[in-house]
This record gives C-alpha cells, sequence and structure tokens, in this order.
C-alpha cells in the first residue's frame, strides 16, 4: 500500500484522538499523588499465614480508598500503594526487603509481623528514620523509637479472654498451658496467660512446652489430662488444630482458652460442632454484628468480611483485618500530620493521647514492661464459638487490666526469661 | 496407671507410622548406598496426595491413599532411574541429588497447595473407641497402626519367602556377590527404592488426616527416620522397626513425664550415645573389609 502524506496526516491525526481518548481518565486523576506503603511479611514458609491474609487485606482496604478517589493529607490527593516484600521469617531476607522497600521504592511505613524479623531490621528503622509497624510490642526497645504497635498487642490482649472465662464460669478453678517455647511468642504468650490466671484466682497446674518438630500431640494432650484441669489453654497459634483434634479424641470435657482460633471450620470438620462451640478466643469474623458498635473505628467490617471471602475463601486469618487496621491508622496519623513523611505520622500518631485504635479509643502503653509507649492498646473483644461460629460475647479493656496488674504481668515475664526493662 | 497405659497406646500407633518410613530409607540405603534425604518430601508428596484427593475434590480416602503410594512409587523410581543410577558410583553425588529433589519437591508442593496455613484433611473415621472406660484410641489412628502392620508384615514376608525379596537381601549385603549370582544390580535398586517409597508415600497418606500438612512437614519426617536407622542399625531393616517401636515408646514416655521439649533433646541425646556406645546400633553388624 502506497503511504501518501494525505493519508499519514489522517492517520496522525486519528492517533492523537484515539491517544486523546485513552488519556481522559488519567486526566480525570491529574495532581494525584501515590504514597507507597511497605509490606515486609511472610507471604511464603511455616509463617506464611500471619503475612499473606494481611497483604490480601491491605489491597482490599487500599483499592477501596483509591476507588473513592484517594486519600486528601495535607491538601494534596494520593492514592495508595501497597508495596509486599517476601522475607519468608528468615532475618537476612528480611533485612533486604527492608532496604529494599525504603531505599528502592520509598516506601513511607514498613508493616512487619514481628519477632526476629523486626530486631533485624531495627537499627535500619532508626538509621533511616523510617516508621515501622509490629504486630508484636514485646519487640520494642528503649531504643526502638520508630518502631509501633498500634492494632494487634500480642499477647496482652489474651488478659480479656481469662477474665471473661473466670467471671461466666467461676467454677473452672484449674487450668493447663500448652505452647511451643520460643521466645517471641509462645512464652510470651504462656507469661501474660499465667499472670492473667493469677489475677482471676485460677490455679495453673501445668505449663507444657514444646519445640516446632512436633508430630503428634497425643502425648503432650494424655500428660496435662492427667492433671484434670477445668480449662485447658493453648498459648501457641501454630498447633491449635491437632491440639483441639487430641483433646475431642481424650474426651476432654472442660472450657478450652486460645489465643487464636485460625480456621476453626477446618477444626470443627475434624472434631465437632459441639465440642469446639463454647471455646474461647480473641479474634472474631468481621462480619459480627458486634463490630457494628459505636468507637469500632474499622470502616464497614462487614463489607471488608465479604470481600476478603470473596476473593480468597479459604484464606482469613487473625492477621487478614490486622494489617489494614494499621494502614487506616498510618492514614490517620497522616492526616493529622498533614504529611506523609514518617516522621511526621509518627510524631503526629503519638501526640494523640487517645488515637483511634481498631476497636474503640486506645492509648499508648509499654514504657513499664519495654522501655517505651509506643504500643497502642485499649479494649479487645472477648470471641467465643457459638453454634459453629465465632462471636464477639464483649469488649473488655486490655489498659485498665494492665494498669491494675502490670506487677504480675512484669513477675511472670521474668520467671520465663523474657527480656523487660 | 492410666496414664502409662494411653501412652503405651500412643506410643505404638507413632511406633507404626515411624516404622513405615524408616524401613523404607533403611532399604533405599542398604541396597543402594544412598542417604536419600528426599525421603521425608516423599512423606509429604504423600500426604499432600490425600489432601488434594480426599480434603480438596471429595474422592474416597482410600482411593486417595492408593494413588498416593503409586505417585509416590513413581517419583521414587523417577529417582533411582535419573538421579541414583547415574551416581551409583559416587554415595555424594547421589546424596546431594536427594537435596536437590528435597527442595524440587517442596517447590512442586508449594505450587499444588499454595502458601498459607497447613492444609487439614478431615478423618474419614470419626470417633474414639474407649476401651475400660479410660483409655481412648481414635479410630482413625487404629486404621492406620493396622495398616501400618500389614504393609510392614507384607514386606517382611516378601522379603524373607520370595526370591526377589531374597535377591533384595543379597544386594544389601553384597553387591558384588550379588551380580556374580546373577543377579540384576540395576532391577534389585528399582525394586528397593520401588517399595521405600510406596512405604513412605503410605506413612503420608495415613498421617494426613492427623498432622499439619505442609511443604516442610518432611524436615521433621527425615530428622526421626535417621535417629531410628541409627539406633535399630543402619541397614539393617529389623532393626529399624524395633528401634522405630522403641524410640516411639521413648520420646512418647519422656514427653508425657517431662515434656515435650526435654523429649526432643533426649531422642537426639540417645543417637549420639548409640552412635558412641554401639555404633553398629541395636541389630546392626560390623562388616570387617
Amino acid at each position: 500500500m502506497k503511504i501518501t502524506r494525505r493519508k499519514l496526516i489522517r492517520a496522525a491525526a486519528a492517533g492523537t484522538a484515539m491517544t486523546g481518548t485513552l488519556g481522559l481518565p488519567t486526566a480525570l486523576f491529574a495532581g494525584q499523588k501515590t504514597v507507597k506503603l511497605g509490606m515486609n511479611i511472610p507471604m511464603t514458609g511455616d509463617y506464611a499465614p500471619w503475612g499473606l491474609p494481611g497483604l490480601y487485606g491491605c489491597q482490599i482496604v487500599a483499592n477501596d480508598l483509591n476507588a473513592a478517589g484517594g486519600v486528601k493529607i495535607g491538601g494534596d490527593n494520593y492514592k495508595i500503594e501497597i508495596v509486599a516484600y517476601d522475607h519468608a521469617y528468615d532475618t537476612e531476607k528480611a533485612v533486604q526487603g527492608y532496604k529494599k522497600l525504603v531505599l528502592e521504592d520509598r516506601v513511607k511505613m514498613v508493616m512487619m509481623l514481628g519477632g526476629s524479623t523486626v530486631a533485624s531490621v531495627l537499627p535500619w528503622a532508626r538509621r533511616k528514620k523510617m516508621l515501622t509497624t509490629t504486630l508484636l510490642p514485646s519487640d520494642i526497645t528503649p531504643k526502638s523509637d520508630y518502631l509501633i504497635a498500634t492494632c494487634e498487642s500480642h499477647p496482652l490482649y489474651n488478659v480479656t479472654g481469662v477474665e471473661w472465662l473466670a467471671e461466666n464460669h467461676p467454677e473452672a478453678k484449674t487450668a493447663v498451658i500448652v505452647t511451643n517455647n520460643d521466645a517471641e511468642y509462645g512464652l510470651q504468650s504462656a507469661a501474660t496467660y499465667k499472670a492473667a490466671f493469677e489475677v482471676a484466682g485460677i490455679k495453673v497446674v501445668d505449663v507444657n512446652l514444646h519445640g516446632f518438630d512436633i508430630t503428634d500431640f497425643a502425648p503432650i494432650v494424655s500428660s496435662v489430662l492427667a492433671k484434670k484441669p477445668d480449662i485447658f489453654c493453648m498459648a501457641t497459634s501454630f498447633y491449635v488444630t491437632p491440639l483441639m483434634e487430641q483433646l475431642y479424641h481424650q474426651g476432654f470435657k472442660g472450657k478450652i482458652i486460645s489465643c487464636t482460633l485460625d480456621y476453626y471450620n477446618e477444626i470443627i470438620a475434624k472434631t465437632s460442632k459441639d465440642f469446639v462451640n463454647g471455646t474461647i478466643f480473641q479474634f472474631p469474623d468481621f462480619d459480627d454484628p458486634a463490630l457494628n458498635q459505636a468507637g469500632v473505628s474499622f470502616p464497614n467490617p462487614a463489607d471488608f468480611d465479604a470481600k476478603f471471602r470473596k476473593a480468597h475463601p479459604t484464606d482469613w486469618s487473625a492477621v487478614s483485618w490486622e494489617y489494614p487496621a494499621i494502614l487506616l491508622n498510618w492514614l490517620e496519623g497522616a492526616k493529622a500530620a498533614g504529611s506523609v513523611e514518617p516522621t511526621a505520622v509518627l510524631s503526629a500518631l503519638k501526640s494523640n493521647k487517645n488515637p483511634n485504635f481498631v476497636f474503640g479509643e486506645g492509648e499508648w502503653w509499654g514504657k513499664d514492661l519495654w522501655g517505651q509507649d509506643n504500643a497502642l492498646v485499649g479494649r479487645w473483644p472477648v470471641v467465643v464459638v457459638e453454634d459453629g461460629k465465632a462471636r464477639i460475647q464483649e469488649y473488655r479493656s486490655v489498659s485498665s487490666w494492665l494498669d491494675r496488674n502490670k506487677a504480675v504481668l512484669i513477675r511472670h515475664m521474668k520467671d520465663l526469661g523474657l527480656r523487660t526493662v | 496407671m492410666e496414664l502409662i497405659f494411653q501412652s503405651l497406646i500412643n506410643g505404638l500407633i507413632q511406633g507404626g507410622f515411624f516404622a513405615l518410613f524408616a524401613v523404607g530409607l533403611v532399604l533405599i540405603f542398604g541396597v543402594m548406598g544412598v542417604v536419600n534425604f528426599a525421603h521425608g518430601e516423599l512423606v509429604m508428596v504423600g500426604a499432600y496426595t490425600v489432601w488434594l484427593l480426599h480434603a480438596q475434590h471429595g474422592l474416597s480416602y482410600f482411593f486417595a491413599i492408593g494413588v498416593a503410594v503409586v505417585l509416590v512409587t513413581l517419583i521414587g523410581l523417577f529417582m533411582e532411574r535419573f538421579l541414583f543410577r547415574p551416581t551409583q558410583n559416587d554415595p555424594l553425588a547421589g546424596l546431594i541429588c536427594s537435596i536437590g529433589m528435597l527442595f524440587i519437591l517442596q517447590v512442586v508442593a508449594t505450587l499444588v497447595g499454595g502458601e498459607g496455613p497447613s492444609k487439614q484433611v478431615p478423618p474419614p473415621f470419626h470417633g474414639t473407641w474407649v476401651l475400660f472406660e479410660y483409655l481412648r484410641i481414635p479410630y482413625q489412628r487404629i486404621f492406620s497402626l493396622l495398616i501400618s502392620f500389614f504393609a510392614l508384615s507384607t514386606l517382611w514376608y516378601f522379603l524373607t519367602r520370595s526370591k526377589l525379596g531374597w535377591a533384595l537381601r543379597a544386594v544389601s549385603l553384597d553387591k558384588e556377590a550379588s551380580a556374580l549370582q546373577g543377579i540384576n544390580i540395576n532391577r534389585i535398586s528399582m525394586i528397593a527404592i520401588g517399595i521405600g517409597a510406596s512405604l513412605a508415600g503410605l506413612a503420608g497418606a495415613l498421617m494426613a488426616p492427623l498432622t499439619n500438612i505442609n511443604p516442610h512437614m518432611g524436615h521433621n519426617v527425615i530428622i526421626t527416620a535417621f535417629i531410628v536407622t541409627i539406633v535399630g542399625g543402619v541397614g539393617s531393616l529389623s532393626g529399624a522397626v524395633l528401634a522405630a517401636f522403641l524410640y516411639a515408646l521413648f520420646h512418647t514416655f519422656v514427653t508425657v513425664y517431662f515434656g515435650g521439649t526435654i523429649a526432643t533433646i533426649c531422642g537426639l541425646v540417645l543417637m549420639v550415645v548409640v552412635l558412641i556406645v554401639k555404633p553398629t546400633g541395636i541389630m546392626g553388624t560390623r562388616i570387617s573389609e
């Protein structure tokens, strides 16, 4: 085909028109900036259940915010972009991921799970003055100025479940605690449960610690049930299903309390609905009507729950809403600061003595235990399985329990060799 | 007393699993001289197969067990033909190949099952058998113990009463002499790894409803299998079976009376003590050069 000058001009004109049309949506968002928020989390390996669902949750919240036109911070309109890095719960990879997110991606906050992976990036957080979040406030040290825990205060919230159990089942007088023997999750949780049981007047008759190499929980369950406890307490999140299965088969009839009960439908499938009913834990489903109460600052939890389960039907876990709640906290701080810069947001968050916490008003806590008031604590839900469905029974205040009993908690932390100030 | 009897039963059931996967490891080492580090991953593939077919697609548990055994056997045969046979004159190369296979199987499991939580398989046999009002044995565990016992008995019969079994034992004693007697070493190696892998697949399939299934579950399995193999005597099948039950009972009772952490340490100490005091293990024999 011969290309004439006229044809060329016509084609160019058509091209320009098309480009202009395609460019329309871009024009609509003209002036919109993008703020990147990082997630340096385990997305593969044993710890993936405490990382990946959080990423899915954050993507849902970010998409919703962006679809609504973005967020206004300091006179600018921002689109939120989540940038994730999989550290597979490996400290070297965690440092690598942190550097990438901060130096290459230029994120304004890094959300992390906690534990050794957070400890490994703390020097970088300090050097780069990067706002970093953890789900384990025990990561906070007197020097970790840029590390905050604004959602889950593992395992402090467990005190609310024990308090509720003692009030509602006064006949339960003895308890056994089973947990993995690591200092990051298991022992922290065991110390907190021991303190909570002591305060509630419940005698702990055995604390059974085990490693991560257990393949059969029958001996452990037989061993602790021989102590005839009224309460079986799982201070672990890793082996709840096999422990529950053994409790079922070994005929345990007492009360069961646990930090988490992730994937409880699978536990019901392995045991029975009747057996799982009555189990007390701390992490609600977000279609729970009790989340519509005044004070809950997570916007439209039921809608979030539905979107999450539609997109990721088998992935809902405790962290599904926790990282998004941290994102929303950051947003509140950024709006207050009128800036997305990490130090400004941190300063705005910390200067608010009672900032919004996911389940209501919170307060900064932690100096007595870890050296800095960088953990946001407030009320926390007590959840019980009823007719095969997790339902919030009531909210109880973690902070008021800590005000009354922090000395007991610190003593039990020290007894188990855990770091306190 | 109740606790002692309950622990005895728990230990015997655990011993059945240990014996299944340890015997396979011993068989492969005895005949081929290869330390198969991917043996734990063969157990994992068995468990994943049951999860995929039974828990995810609703197919019969027995059918899933059958597929698991066949699939893992095929993987074993593949490993023999393409990894271990070409490297048969270099035990180190075989070991490294098995480590490579270990990672490959883990990645494949991740691709098939996705990341996220450990997989769970609802037990096909619900309920618990209650004996004397205090001993409680889940039907699922009784089923697993019976199948383990049947599989090990069949293996024992095969090894002691069939010509192929004799040939297999002969090769594990002396490859060269066996070859001189007209035994096809490659064929026997195929049979050895086929049996070893099928037992691993069976162990994984039986364990599936009783444990957390994830791509890394083979790690704990291989450590246990090594302890059992060393305690029983490297290369001794009857030693492996005996050690599997003794170790399971030992581990169970230490867990019950001293805790899981102590039990793990004691298991490894036991292995070290055996290596120092009786390096040939309970039933192994010293072979002079």
